[in-house]
């Protein structure tokens, strides 16, 4: 056996209270109270996986969930959720893609970075291990770490370094150095092998209790007595035999690029680049089904200088015709300086769109339209004219500004106009309840008003509104209006429709029976 | 020639540029009597002054400029239009756009230029600050030889001031004592029209449309307080 240079370095990160802190990590009151999580073995609930303070109060996983409750009766248990702890660790694998674009999830609850050649952009190996450690704290995950030259010694520092077993959050990580690696497994106990359940009580039965006692063994006997797993672990560990990890694949980014073999600076070259990126990009998008929502244009100066054009649309877009226009209103942003040299286009922000034919001649074209929006032929055409207008508007001045207001379904004013989608040409399901008399003009807040009430029928008759008496010659109503029963932050109001002498129409209406608001003002 | 060619002729002669454009009748024969062409002309830019009511007359225009579907773009200066009171005027709730927040009449001259080459838009509104005459001819331009209606709605009440130069035709609407809760009454004042008479009348809006006359003596004498609506 040849010992391998073991060339990689990799970090192990280890989330001692995974299982519980994730689902605790939205509930701080969760927190205060030991936390389980139980899931059912043979006909009893058993717990999975321990908090911290659970266990401190002595609780530890494989006890039933009667008698954790015996020792701690405060204890809170919520169902474990293998598959959801599975999908939060490859989330939080894509989060470790800022470190090392060699992540490898390891179930349940372990991270290995492979963070070899970029260690030094963080300020050295331990200083990364420390980021990493600071990151995980700031999304309240404990964590240790360690840095080895296999997966296998990695894991078992990073589980059983410096004080054993359980341990503590924030110890420095063991730092095993190329050569170092057998001297720092030597002393840890056979468990931190990554064994079979059971394997590693077996062995100690032996008086094999720490790593140390297996180096001088051959592989053959320990393979006779207890399969092949302790000597493959251990040849792992130390670096004889290759361990493949299984590294989590960035999303593909969606994007065109194009480098120049001379720098261009003219505005013409600018713009022909743009369109040739643009060409590319629709391709891809139409080849993935997608539309793009927001396009990113980086310039890359021959001066080593980045500028960026962003550019968003109403609905998704994977048309030339239709992207063009929205850069060709921004390219003269574009500083070219000592002439660009490289141009990428990416897209952003995407979603799914389904094409639409809008014509059955010839030339028959394509456009990005909608499954289960019933429009007809003619509509459509409208309905991308429409989208054009709104792109250019909201590259301009913001997509926060254009509203299209939608029907929602709430008995008070101020709640009744909700926020409809831009993209979606259908018409709204719901509708204002017809035959109520609503200002063309809502006052947000109501402005408070000094009001007189003409006493035996409690009609106001007679107004001041910015220091102005306004009388009330003619005013009908009222009409109470209530918020839904399920929320209680607004009081019942009484509106009225009052009319002045000069014909004005105000929309005022009385709380509680004392005090008075204008809340509208009608055409 | 036809007396229609001919009347088409010197329209063109007459009021330059928008002639020829088909009309958006208002639905009340005494106003658009006074209009040429029986109605608002469509290609063109309106202005409209006064108070509330001035919004209210907006809807209405602009309800029956997108009566037979199209979008209908509201470019408002501050966020306090209330879309369920201008349904009441006719229009639609999926139709309806409403940008936000424009301040500079320079930016909503912008926008309202583009939405006047928008084919698919059949109605604007837009509530500006006085525009510049190169804005309000660019305006002008950009609406030329589409259907869509764009309306300039200038706060205040100036009635010499144009906010708008080049308007095809300039209202002033002001509140007037109505006859009910359901029935306003506007003053409408038609201050200057190319080819048209000058007008004031008293209108009603009765819930489907425009209708004439408002408040009498006898009727508000008969006030329509006290009742439900």
């Amino acid at each position: 056996m040849t010992l391998r240079s073991p060339s990689r370095r990799i970090l192990a990160v280890w989330l001692p209270w995974w299982a519980t802190e994730r689902l605790t990590r939205r509930r701080p009151e969760a927190r205060e109270r030991p936390f389980v999580t139980v899931s059912e073995v043979r006909g009893r609930m058993v717990v999975d996986a321990t908090s911290l303070l659970a266990r401190k109060a002595g609780l530890s996983p494989g006890m039933p969930l009667a008698d954790a409750r015996a020792v701690e009766p405060d204890v809170v248990a919520v169902p474990a959720d293998p598959a959801g702890d599975l999908q939060a660790l490859q989330s939080l694998g894509r989060w470790a893609f800022r470190f090392t674009p060699r992540v490898a999830p390891s179930p349940p609850d372990t991270l290995f970075l492979d963070v070899r050649g970029g260690a030094h952009l963080f300020g050295g190996e331990e200083a990364l291990a420390t980021k990493v450690r600071e990151g995980l704290n700031g999304f309240g995950l404990a964590s240790r770490t360690a840095l080895a030259g296999t997966p296998g010694a990695a894991w078992a520092l990073s589980h059983y370094g410096n004080n054993g077993a359980g341990g503590t959050t924030t110890a420095l990580p063991p730092v095993a150095g190329p050569d170092g690696t057998k001297d720092a497994l030597a002393d840890l106990p056979v468990a931190a092998l990554r064994l079979e359940p059971g394997v590693a009580e077996a062995l100690s039965s032996f008086g094999l209790d720490r790593i140390r006692a297996l180096f001088d063994m051959e592989a053959v006997e320990l393979d006779a007595r207890f399969g092949s797993g302790p000597s493959r672990r251990l040849a792992q560990a130390l670096g004889y035999l290759e361990e493949p990890l299984a590294p989590l694949r960035p999303p593909a980014p969606l994007e065109a690029c194009r480098a120049f073999a001379e720098p261009i600076a003219r505005a013409s070259d600018i713009r022909a680049a743009v369109d040739e990126l643009l060409v590319s990009l629709c391709r891809t998008l139409r080849r993935t089904e997608a539309g793009a929502r927001r396009l990113r244009l980086i310039c890359r100066g021959v001066d080593g200088t980045g500028q960026s054009l962003v550019v968003g649309t109403s609905r998704p877009r994977r048309r030339r015709e239709a992207l063009a226009p929205l850069f060709a209103e921004k390219l003269d942003q574009v500083r070219p300086g000592f002439g660009i040299e490289e141009m990428v286009l990416r897209a952003e922000v995407v979603e799914a769109v389904e094409a639409v034919q809008t014509g059955w001649t010839g030339g028959a074209s394509m456009v990005a339209g909608y499954a289960g929006a019933p429009t007809p032929m003619p509509d459509c055409a409208d309905a991308e004219g429409l989208a054009g207008l709104l792109d250019r508007i909201g590259n301009r001045f913001g997509f926060g500004c254009i509203v299209r207001p939608w029907p929602r379904q709430s008995w008070l004013p101020e709640r009744a106009v909700g926020k409809g989608s831009l993209s979606s040409p259908a018409v709204p399901a719901t509708c204002w309840p017809e035959g109520r008399r609503r200002p063309l003009r809502l006052l947000s807040p109501p402005e408070p008003v000094d009001v007189r009430v003409d006493e035996p029928r409690g009609l106001p008759v007679f107004f001041v509104r910015r220091r102005q008496a306004r009388r009330v010659r003619a005013v009908a109503g009222p009409e109470r209006l209530e918020c839904e029963w399920w929320r209680e932050d607004a009081l019942p109001r009484d509106y009225y429709w009052a009319e002045d002498d000069e014909g004005r129409r105000y929309w005022l209406y009385r709380e509680e029976q004392a005090r008075w608001f204008l809340h509208g003002l009608f055409g | 020639m036809s007396v229609a060619a001919l009347r088409r002729k010197i329209g063109q002669i007459d009021g330059a540029g928008c002639a020829g454009q088909p009309c958006l009748p208002l639905g009340l024969p005494e106003i658009d009597g006074a209009l040429p062409g029986g109605g608002l002309r469509r290609g063109c830019v309106h202005e409209v002054g006064g108070d509330e009511a001035a919004t209210g007359f907006c809807a209405t225009v602009l309800a029956r400029a997108g009566a037979r579907g199209g979008a209908l773009l509201w470019l408002a200066q501050h966020g306090d239009l209330h879309a369920p009171g201008l349904v009441r005027y006719g229009i639609e709730a999926g139709q309806l756009v409403v940008v936000e927040g424009l301040r500079r009449p320079g930016d909503v001259a912008w926008v309202m230029e583009e939405a006047l080459r928008c084919r698919a838009v059949k109605g604007v509104v837009a509530e500006s600050a006085p525009l510049g005459l190169a804005a309000s001819r660019r305006l002008m331009l950009a609406a030329e030889g589409s259907d869509v209606v764009g309306l300039v709605l200038t706060p205040g009440t100036g009635a010499g001031g144009a906010g708008v130069p080049t308007a095809a035709s300039r209202w002033r609407i002001k509140a007037a004592p109505g006859r009910g809760p359901d029935r306003e009454a506007w003053r409408v004042q038609l201050l200057r029209c190319r080819g048209g008479q000058p007008l004031e009348r008293v209108v009603e809006w009765r819930p489907p449309g425009l209708g004439a006359g408002g408040a009498t003596r006898n009727d508000v004498a008969q006030a329509w307080g006290g009742a439900g609506p």
